[in-house]
């Protein structure tokens, strides 16, 4: 259990076995390997991992990467015998984002699946409820956790800020407090430029 | 007989947090039931990946309420496995004392919450009683009570104060003098142990099917299954302490393992107390200025053991002054959503806040 060299090897062996194309290959540490593969092989490796003891999928996720318009998957595994966390990344086409469900081999995945949907708008065919609302009631954007939605711009559109009268504001002309939250506005806006030269 | 729709929750002393569960009932049995979360949803993930590596600090231990620290000690792991950065060895054993203190709090926490659900509430008055000293604890450490923000990246934030140890200790001895009359007052109670014996049975093909981990794996498996032995992180490799097994998992057994655990967190703080070098307690980042520090690029995963079971962040850096995607791996999601779903039913309706209770169900965790 404490030979961490070869653990890492065995992950190797088992990976060269199911003859898949491994992109990119990241040691992270003793107890972490990361491989990135073609979207195809997700299954096959994943079905491969898991009869050799990789039986708990503890994290399924994406990753947004706008500028190579690709959307990132990642499936990580554990095997409590042999102590490797597995990181399997695969990128897949950002337009159209779609990958076969995988909850016929880790049937955990299905509400990281609902997940994914909902947070990045990635479609699992094969699970039968991932269109269904998970956390966000209602949800009327884009998929939140990509990277080209605005929280800030989200919110003044669907929150229009309200109109109050003068008289009930710093606007309003007799309101003393004014001069003051002015001359402050002033002097943090000098601060956040970097402050006046003397 | 016509189902009849019921909400457990928001509110319940059951829970942590606020979440809600359907529950479809025939009579008292529950025949459906599904997690309703989204209620403390409060979009972390996406405000992490606005804020600077400083600034998340403050905020990651929002997202689980009752054990806060290995939200820090994750976030810390995960940013010093990106930076390459090796911490102080004396900051290492104060990080322990601090998560050990958190596992005894939130299981505190969670015995006490048997209280609820049987009606016994002496168990809950005790347990948050000392739940709020170890709190104090907390606060003479790092000024605050609930969310430290101590363990940071490069160490924890600044060293023990002078006289804490003795505080430890009359701490830790008290509690561990009172751990027999938790037993008497809560599962060896005869006035309760027939709702908790035999009772929300998780059984070894379960686990496996749904993946928890943690309590609930480690009760039915009879495996010493935890993150702290399997893959040891900070200095759990060199401090001596048993993991609690059992074969069969009732609620009974699980509160039983928790009570074990504590015992076992007691002696890491006596050890670590021990063992504990002088010296610095934190290193600083040292790339790019002193609050806009960068992070090299990668992708790294860091788990912990929490009170509920593997707890992890991933995290993707692109070089940047703010991460680039933080996922949060929360230990109960899979007893949470899933579990709910296709192994609550067949339970009465007053045990499903138990079940909920000795699965460990963190909400906010789930919401994040």
């Amino acid at each position: 259990m404490t030979n961490f060299t070869s653990n890492i090897k065995t992950v190797d062996q088992i990976i060269e076995k199911t003859r898949v194309e491994v992109l990119l290959k990241d040691e992270i540490d003793n107890y972490q390997v990361a491989y990135e593969i073609n979207k195809a092989d997700i299954h096959t490796t994943l079905s491969s991992l898991k009869k050799e003891g990789w039986i708990q999928l503890s994290y399924l996720s994406a990753i947004d990467w706008p500028d190579e318009n690709k959307m990132e998957l990642i499936y990580l595994l554990f095997n409590w015998e042999t102590p490797v966390y597995i990181q399997i990344r695969s990128k897949i086409d950002r337009e159209h984002p779609e990958v076969a469900s995988i909850i016929q081999i880790y049937p955990g995945a299905k509400y990281y699946e609902r997940e994914a949907h909902e947070f990045f708008g990635i479609h699992f065919p094969g699970n039968p409820d991932y269109e269904k609302q998970l956390i966000l009631e209602n949800w009327d954007d884009i998929p939140p956790l990509r990277k080209d939605f605005d929280p800030r711009a989200y919110s003044d559109k669907k929150f229009p800020s309200r109109e109050y009268p003068d008289q009930f504001s710093e606007k309003d002309p007799k309101n003393k407090k004014r001069e003051k939250l002015e001359a402050r506005d002033i002097r943090a806006n000098k601060l956040r430029s970097g402050g006046e030269k003397q | 007989m016509k189902k009849m729709k019921l909400f457990l929750g928001p509110q319940h002393p059951g829970m942590h947090g606020n979440a809600s569960v359907h529950l479809y009932v025939d009579g008292d049995i529950i025949k459906e039931s599904y997690l309703l979360p989204g209620m403390l949803h409060r979009g972390f993930e996406k405000q992490m990946e606005r804020k600077l590596w400083v600034n998340n600090i403050a905020l990651i231990p929002r997202v689980c309420v009752p054990e806060p620290d290995i939200n820090e000690m994750s976030f810390a792991m995960a940013t010093e496995k990106l930076l390459k950065l090796e911490v102080p060895e004396r900051a290492h054993w104060i990080r322990m004392i601090m998560l050990e203190f958190a596992r005894i709090s939130a299981h505190l926490m969670a015995y006490g919450g048997l209280g609820g659900p049987t009606g016994n509430y002496t168990i809950m008055y005790h347990a948050h009683a000392d739940r709020n000293r170890i709190l104090e604890i907390f606060e003479k450490i790092s000024g605050a009570r609930v969310y430290h923000q101590y363990i940071v990246t490069g160490g924890v934030r600044k060293d023990l104060p002078e006289d804490i140890e003795e505080d430890i200790i009359e701490l830790i001895s008290d509690l561990e003098s009172r751990l027999d009359e938790y037993r008497d007052i809560g599962i060896d109670n005869a006035s309760i142990v027939k709702r908790i014996k035999d009772t929300i049975l998780l059984p070894e093909e379960v686990v496996w099917d749904l993946g928890v981990t943690g309590i609930g794996m480690r009760s039915a498996t009879n495996k010493p299954y935890d993150v702290r032995k399997i893959t040891p992180y900070a200095r759990y490799d060199q401090v001596e302490f048993e993991v609690p097994v059992s074969d069969y998992s009732d609620a009974r057994s699980r509160l039983d393992i928790k009570l074990k655990e504590v015992q076992q967190s007691i002696n890491i703080i006596r050890q670590s107390l021990d063992k504990m070098p002088e010296g610095p307690v934190r290193v600083k980042p040292g790339r790019g200025q002193s609050m806009r520090w960068t992070v090299p690029k990668g992708y790294v995963y860091a788990p912990v053991e929490s009170s509920r079971g593997e707890f992890g962040y991933y995290m993707v850096s692109n070089g940047g002054t703010t991460p680039w995607r933080v996922g949060v791996r929360g230990a109960s999601y899979p007893q949470g959503l899933l579990g709910i779903e296709k192994y609550m039913p067949g339970t009465r309706i007053d045990d499903a806040a138990l079940w909920v209770d000795t699965m460990g169900v963190c909400s906010p965790e789930i919401d994040r």
